[in-house]
């Protein structure tokens, strides 16, 4: 059925688009030019485009509601499903405006030829506008909520318009150039008028386009991985590379056929005749690549972007661009617009026919490529496939509280329990188990991770899980061997803030007197203080705590104080403020890894936005901040941007 | 004249486009539910809420929950808020101590479908 409904919506974009071109053509590209002939053949045209949109439209609905009920098609139409559709999702309202519209059309096309003038012309423009525009709904761009889902819809629709005025027109551009070419009517220089008019709304909506691609692509696929590891990024680059090739063959052309459409008396009548049959050619050549794109793009459609799908890496290799030094990265930017310009340069001259120029231009692009590469070698890291993919369970207490069980059970034997490496299977391997806790840890990306849990590592030294732990036990224990790391990385920070951070605190819930919180829920307010203590903390330093909250400090800073040693989960009803915050004992067993025993009763981490540890204190290591340390803290904290600092697992 | 026009309509389109968010998305994901997803909660709650990355079309998105023997203990039909499209709300039965699951269909305004589930547990006192 899903292949059923990609033709359906293939067919609906093709033929709405194909509408919406010939009014874009008559109205800019052919207003006074059009034959009563040509006139009668556009009109055909649209009114086939017409009935095929209203049909596959149809279809795309029917097919919808069969997928939205998980029903049969068959019963989806018996059991109205398909009136439910219509009257309470949007996608049904949408429908409902389009199927005004497409009505509105069909009483626009019958209206005899005396009757159409230019209001006809700009009305039947705008009816076939909207009606292309409004799929916008229909796509990916229509549910994303508030304000930047607006932006996102207002850009879809310029995106689809753009391929309306372009690849809609070009059917109406191959019939009046086959008209012209039939009884050589229209003269010379109507024809130049035409098919210059044509160029500059091709380039227009090409320009449109391009940059609206480009916002797409980078927005929907999200990174390089998921661009060349996921299906979607994958189809998004063959769309680019279809459009790419379409606009080649039309500039290159019309640079080369257009001083042909005038001769000269010498050349005649054959030479402007050959020129053409070539460019009505080639209109039907770009024309079938449109359809190509407008294929992928129904796909594309029904496609998880990039973003939300796990990307496979196809490369042993990756790039770490953040091992590279500034200077690094700055002399890599300059080659690669080195290396685009040498090869726009190169594709030029190839069509003005200067090969010698041509060869200099790709020779240079070679050498940009090579600077490049050698540029970048320090960041060359070793990938696998599964090096970009997201932890599938999120980096929070209760997968790691699961992981840290998991750990015990199968790592311990080797790692041992600290993870120090140094467990009783140690001594027979023949390589040293590796030191979990080291910062190394974070030079690799979970997935990096999860492909030595899963496949082992070292030619066996390390065993692969996969045979024994399920994908959601192998990413609980990696969760748990990040946090432990994290702990250990955050006791060498001090009470200054740190530039560089020491990795997030996992996600953990716990219960207040207004109910049930989560950190990273309280993180979107700005930077936290964790205070965890190993007894009820003293009326006195409660008092200090609540200070800093109310405090009229330069950034806000909010605090949850965490008594670790509290037997019960209770909701603390009557209590000081900022009472100690309610845990459940997978929550405890986490946060104890950021404690260690030196530190006496009390220890308190300064997190970012991110969730990433910036500042440490403890009792028994120079002693816990005060109100006014943590209200200057607090405000640098808050300077720092909210993106993660390391691979931690963020899911989408 | 109609070049003036182009420029003038590719201007506003630049400008639009530019003007394009980060992080859109598609498909409705799980964004955070209360109780919080895997999390303990030590008085049982009277519903479970869940907000979505994007809007839901009330007609088709579901959600139920079970027990630990499998047993519904959702005490009528999930519901989209109708003030906010993103937040979907099952009311619950009064829940004693133990592990329930949620699992959900969203049906996004786009017409994409979702499906999920998760797990959160009662304390009791
Ligand atoms: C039979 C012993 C053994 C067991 C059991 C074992 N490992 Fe390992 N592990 C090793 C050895 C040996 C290495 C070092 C390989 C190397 O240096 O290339 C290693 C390396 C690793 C690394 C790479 C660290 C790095 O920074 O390069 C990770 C991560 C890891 N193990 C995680 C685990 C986890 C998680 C488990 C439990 C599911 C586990 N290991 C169980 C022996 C073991």
């Amino acid at each position: 059925m899903e292949s059923f409904l990609i033709a359906a919506r293939a067919v609906h974009y093709a033929s709405s688009i194909s509408l919406a071109g010939v009014f874009a053509f008559i109205s800019f590209v052919a207003i006074p030019e059009i034959s009563p002939r040509l006139g009668q053949r556009l009109s055909m045209l649209a009114w086939a485009s017409l009935v095929l949109a209203v049909l596959s439209g149809g279809a795309w609905l029917v097919f919808v509601a069969a997928q939205m009920s998980g029903q049969p098609v068959a019963a989806t139409v018996s059991q109205g499903l398909v009136a439910i559709v219509l009257q309470r999702t949007r996608f049904g309202q949408v429908w409902m405006v389009r199927a005004v519209l497409a009505v509105i059309l069909a009483a626009l096309l019958s209206l005899p030829r005396g009757w159409r003038g230019r209001l006809w012309n700009w009305g039947g423009l705008a009816f076939a506008a909207g009606l292309l525009a409004s799929l916008a709904w229909a796509g990916h761009g229509g549910a994303t909520p508030g304000r930047p889902g607006d932006l996102h819809l207002a850009a879809d629709m310029l995106h689809l318009l753009a391929a309306g005025a372009w690849v809609g027109s070009l059917i109406p551009l191959a019939l009046f150039l086959a008209g012209a070419w039939q009884n050589a009517d229209p003269g010379a220089r109507t024809l130049r008028r035409v098919v210059t008019r044509y160029s500059v709304l091709a380039a227009t909506s090409v320009g449109v386009l391009f940059a609206g691609g480009l916002a797409n692509t980078w927005f929907l696929a999200g990174s390089t991985p998921a661009l060349i590891g996921t299906d979607y990024g994958r189809l998004l680059l063959a769309k680019v590379a279809i459009f790419v090739t379409m606009v080649t063959i039309g500039s290159v052309n019309l640079l080369r056929m257009l001083p042909r459409l005038a001769p000269t008396a010498a050349e005649g009548a054959p030479r402007q005749r050959a020129a053409l049959s070539h460019l009505r050619r080639n209109a039907l050549v770009e024309a079938g690549l449109g359809l190509a794109v407008l294929g992928i793009v129904a796909v594309l459609g029904i496609l998880p972007p990039g973003l939300h799908t796990e990307p496979g890496w196809p490369l042993p290799f990756r790039l770490e661009l953040a091992a590279l030094e500034p200077a690094a990265i700055a002399a890599l930017a300059i080659f690669a617009a080195l290396a685009v310009i040498c090869a726009i340069i190169g594709v030029a001259t190839a069509a003005a026919g200067r090969y010698r120029a041509m060869a200099a231009a790709w020779a240079s692009l070679i050498i940009c490529v090579a600077a490049g590469v050698f540029t970048a070698r320090p960041a060359i890291a070793p990938a696998y496939p599964t090096s970009f993919y997201a932890p599938a369970e999120p980096y929070s207490a209760p997968s790691v509280a699961q992981g840290a069980r998991l750990y015990t059970e199968s790592c311990a034997v080797c790692h041992g329990a600290n993870g120090k490496g140094d467990g009783p299977a140690a001594q027979v391997s023949p390589i040293r188990p590796a030191d979990l806790t080291a910062p190394h840890l974070f030079a690799h990306t979970p997935g990096d991770l999860f492909w030595w849990v899963s496949h082992g590592k070292a030619n066996g030294a390390m065993p692969g899980f996969a045979a024994v732990m399920s994908p959601a036990d192998r990413w609980d224990v990696i969760n748990f061997v990040r946090a432990r790391a994290a702990g250990v990385l955050s006791q060498k920070l001090g009470p200054e803030i740190a530039t560089t951070a020491a990795p997030a605190v996992p996600d953990f819930a716990f219960e207040t007197q207004n109910g049930q919180q989560t950190l990273h829920r309280l993180l979107r307010n700005g930077p936290v203080l964790l205070v965890l203590c190993e007894a009820p903390p003293s009326a006195a330093r409660l008092a200090q705590l609540d200070a800093v909250q109310r405090g009229s400090g330069a950034a806000p800073l909010r605090v949850i104080v965490v008594d670790l040693a509290a037997q019960a989960m209770s909701r603390a009803e009557t209590a000081p403020s900022p009472p100690p915050v309610a845990i459940s004992p997978d929550v405890t067993a986490t946060l104890k890894l950021f404690r260690t025993p030196a530190d006496g009763p009390e220890t308190d981490l300064m997190l970012d936005r991110a969730g990433n540890v910036r500042a440490r204190w403890a009792t028994g290591k120079g002693g816990v901040p005060d109100a006014e340390t943590l209200a200057k803290d607090a405000y640098m904290a808050a300077q720092i941007p909210a993106s993660p600092e390391n691979h931690a697992g963020h899911i989408h | 004249m109609v070049t003036h026009r182009m420029i003038v309509a590719a201007a506003v389109c630049a400008a639009a486009i530019a003007a394009k968010p980060h992080g859109v998305c598609a498909h409705a994901f799980l964004d955070h539910a209360s109780p919080a997803v895997g999390s303990s909660v030590p008085t049982a709650p009277t519903a479970v809420t869940m907000w979505f990355t994007q809007q839901l079309e009330p007609a088709f998105t579901t959600a139920t929950v079970i027990d630990k023997s499998g047993n519904n203990v959702d005490s009528g039909p999930a519901a989209v808020d109708t003030q906010n499209p993103t937040e979907l709300r099952v009311p619950l039965k009064p829940l004693p101590a133990g592990t329930y699951t949620v699992t959900w269909h969203a049906l996004s305004v786009d017409t994409h479908t979702t499906q999920g589930h998760f797990n959160f547990e009662v304390a009791g006192r």
